[in-house]
């Protein structure tokens, strides 16, 4: 299989292939010796197998400024396979057929060069090649859509026990992975189904970040932005593009010159960490409330509010706890939506406090299989106090998610069996992933993920109920 | 400067001791002839290890394949991976036995930059410690893996066939150490020694049964079998490569194979060094998070050996 015949307009047959490759490959042996299936402890071993380890004498390999490099290309294809109808009442249903969604070529790459004594650049940055039958295609009039995107680019100075960091990178808070109500720092984008984890979604911002490492009281970090951005919008055409009527445009910043500051300080102790954050922030996702009338854009407004958080860890055998605590105050109501949607309900200017709080359990179940186990809630204080006759506040109670993870790990890591599921604690909407990973070489890896998802009203995910999509990606890094 | 051992591979040649198991499936009996006192030969040969984990840096390659038997021989039965790893570590508490590592992996190019910080303590009462970096994370992760109940196994080490557990060293006072017997292993006379884990530690190990083959002259572990809490063989060490570096000798080369799995890994210490300068704060977190600090401090301690 090449990645050529990946581009082909019969997307799905190679996707299937794809499925079924890591099967194949892992059912054949590389090499004659037969299987130790009887093995017998007295048998001899080579004590020159790794031998090559020993005459290999790295002082004599020549250095290259490549070796600064990491770049990976892939190929994906992805789309939803299930033929169905959306019933959407009153009376409103849509067929949805089959369709490809992605059919795209990426390049990333990654740069990290200690190019003086304490000193460190570090770049990453990613290109897209969208092909025929992707949504980014015909989003581009049937045309090959190119997208290129500059991730980190920092520039680090390390001296004593300090360290400063300028440029684009990422601050992340909290312990729970996946759905911890500290990590809000940076923004990020879920423009489609194929990336479905916070980890891989993060986009990074422009910031300065100093950090305090005491030789006994823990760390001290504080971050500083000058240009908050915000999630992006979803993409027309995009799986999660839900049409308004009317543009969603990008926030008017009017030469005003808007800021985020947050601090944190991190300690350990055996068997835990525990940090504490406070912080000025302004919300990763814009509300967009309709246009005024004659307008095609719709009115972008920022949402600031003071953040006081902590967080800890505390591992107890095999297992790990993590739990996060976030109180917001002067948060504006009405206006928390799933990743990658709009928020469109009819705002309500009403500044609220909030507290949150996310629990995870990471559990090993033995050296190949993990699970592990999250979820986040959030509450409004005061919910109805100030609300005017009539509207009704979005969320009237606890309101958050839940994710369970397993994961299997086989041959040392090389095929990595994995499930996720997400839902919210309303059970309104339930996504659950199963994924392939196989990693074929140093080189090349291939990988395969089935999406189905299950959604009712209010949920946005009502939307992509019964959908069921499947896809993969082959992948070349060196 | 003195080459000696690595602190990974050191404990790895002497981890086998510590490793625990439940419930004895055969139990040591009274040796026949005068033996040496087990544990006097495993304090030895922990001796010898920490000696050689103390301020030392080491870069190792870690190859893992899946095995079979080939003109009645092991062998690889496809291509090995290989991860190239350097590793500083260093020595704690009063009587130095206590012992702190960071493993920074140098390739393949897609793990480039994961870190392992491990803090590995005597004290039986004391749970190892692991931190892991992630640049998908963006952050510091605890790993637990204390081993909890008999059923678990410990964290693999970067996806290899040695864990954790395998590379602690102390609490040899959670075992009953027998010498079985003399023996030869690959034309060496040594001892045979039974370590079997005491009732706490048994809760904690995935091993019932540890017996190592000890160099009677060099105090290494030549080989190491290790059964689980039913006796059966789960696991075999295989030293190799010995060699008298500072007047300490050790082995170079360790594969353990997993007699479940088919599977094996070796940790072939390429370049070993000792009594290095190593900052203490090259020990803590901030060599996974802070990128500039963690290549000027690799920097620097190359440079000293070179």
């Amino acid at each position: 299989m090449t990645v050529g015949s990946l581009i082909s307009g019969r997307g799905w047959w190679n996707a299937l292939l794809l499925c079924l490759l890591p099967l194949s490959a892992v059912a054949q042996p590389a090499d004659d010796p037969a299987p130790a299936d009887e093995f017998e402890l007295d048998l001899g071993f080579d004590d020159e197998l790794f031998a090559d380890a020993f005459e290999e004498d790295g002082d004599e390999r020549e250095e290259s400024w490549l070796d600064d490099f990491t770049v990976r290309i892939s190929q994906q294809v992805f789309g939803q396979v299930n033929r169905h109808t959306l019933e959407l009442p009153p009376g409103f249903s849509f067929p949805r057929e089959p369709m490809i969604e992605s059919n795209r070529l990426g390049v990333n790459i990654r740069y990290q060069n200690l190019f003086a004594n304490g000193w460190l650049l570090q770049a990453s940055g990613q290109s897209r090649i969208y092909w025929n039958e992707d949504y980014e295609y015909i989003a581009n009039g049937d045309r090959i859509e190119e997208e290129s995107r500059i991730n980190e680019f920092f520039v680090q100075r390390s001296f004593g026990s300090h360290s400063v960091k300028l440029g684009n990178q990422t601050v992340v808070w909290g312990e729970t992975v996946g759905n911890s109500v500290l990590d809000v720092i940076n923004i990020a984008e879920f423009r489609d189904f194929t990336i479905i984890d916070i980890e891989d979604a993060r986009l990074n911002q422009p910031m300065l970040v100093w950090d305090y490492f005491s030789e006994n009281s823990g760390s001290f970090s504080t971050f500083l932005t000058l240009y908050p951005e915000f999630n992006p919008a979803p993409v027309r055409g995009s799986p999660l593009f839900f049409d308004p009527g009317y543009h969603l445009p990008d926030y008017e910043r009017n030469g005003d010159i808007l800021f985020e500051v947050g601090s944190q300080w991190r300690y350990s102790i055996e068997r835990s960490d525990f940090a504490v954050m406070a912080a000025y922030l302004i919300e990763n996702q814009l509300r967009w409330e309709p246009p005024r009338p004659g307008a095609r854009d719709s009115l972008a407004k920022k949402n600031d509010f003071v953040l006081l958080g902590f967080s800890a860890n505390r591992a107890i055998g095999d297992m790990l706890l993590n739990f996060d605590l976030a109180y917001s105050h002067g948060i504006l109501a009405n206006s928390f939506s799933l990743p990658g949607t709009t928020g469109l309900s009819a705002p309500v200017d009403l500044e609220k406090n909030q507290i949150g709080t996310s629990f995870g359990l990471e559990y090993s179940i033995s050296n190949e299989q993990n699970v592990s186990f999250g979820v986040a809630a959030q509450k409004l204080l005061d919910l109805n106090e100030g609300l005017p006759a009539g509207p009704l506040m979005q969320n009237d109670d606890f309101f958050g998610n839940w994710l369970v993870r397993y994961s299997n790990s086989l041959l040392d890591g090389d095929l990595v069996l994995s499930s996720t599921i997400f839902g919210d604690l309303e059970g309104d909407s339930l996504l659950g992933q199963f994924g392939v990973d196989y990693t074929i070489d140093d080189n090349w890896s291939i990988s395969s993920q089935i999406v189905a998802i299950s959604g009712k009203i209010p949920s946005p995910m009502v939307f992509f109920d019964e959908d069921l999509r499947l896809g993969a990606t082959i992948s070349f890094s060196f | 400067m003195n080459v000696r051992v690595i602190p990974l591979f050191a404990l790895l040649a002497a981890a086998w001791p510590l490793a625990a198991l439940a419930q004895p499936e055969s139990s040591a009996t009274a040796p026949a002839t005068a033996f040496p006192d087990g544990r006097e030969i495993m304090e030895q040969v922990e001796e010898y290890q920490r000696a050689t984990s103390d301020s030392a840096f080491n870069r190792m390659q870690l190859s893992t394949c899946r095995f079979g038997v080939s003109e009645n021989r092991i062998t690889c039965a496809e291509r090995p991976r290989v991860k190239a790893l350097e590793s500083v570590g260093k020595n704690y508490g009063p009587e130095g036995l206590d012992s702190r590592a960071v493993t920074i992996v140098l390739e393949p190019a897609d793990e480039r930059g994961i870190g392992l910080l491990s803090y590995v303590y005597d004290d039986a009462d004391r749970q190892n410690e692991s931190w892991i970096y992630l640049s998908a994370l963006g952050r510091v992760k605890r790993i637990a893996s204390g081993n909890s109940d008999e059923e678990s196994e410990a964290a693999s080490l970067f996806g290899s066939e040695f864990t954790t557990e395998d590379m602690d060293t102390g609490k040899l006072d959670q075992y009953e150490i027998t010498v079985l017997e003399e023996s030869t292993e690959g034309g060496r006379e040594v001892w045979v020694v039974e370590l079997l884990p005491n009732e706490a530690r048994a809760r904690e190990t995935r091993y019932g049964r540890i017996v190592n083959y000890i160099d009677k002259e060099r105090h290494v572990a030549l080989r190491t079998d290790l059964y689980d809490h039913y006796g059966n063989g789960v696991k075999r060490m295989l030293a190799s490569r010995v060699e008298l570096l500072d007047g300490i000798w050790m082995a170079r080369s360790a594969t353990m194979m997993n007699l479940i799995t088919n599977r094996l890994s070796n940790m072939a210490v390429i370049e070993i060094y000792t009594g290095i300068d190593v900052d203490d704060e090259v020990l803590t977190q901030r060599m996974l998070t802070d990128a500039a600090f963690r290549e000027t401090q690799l920097q620097s301690i190359r440079d000293q050996v070179e």
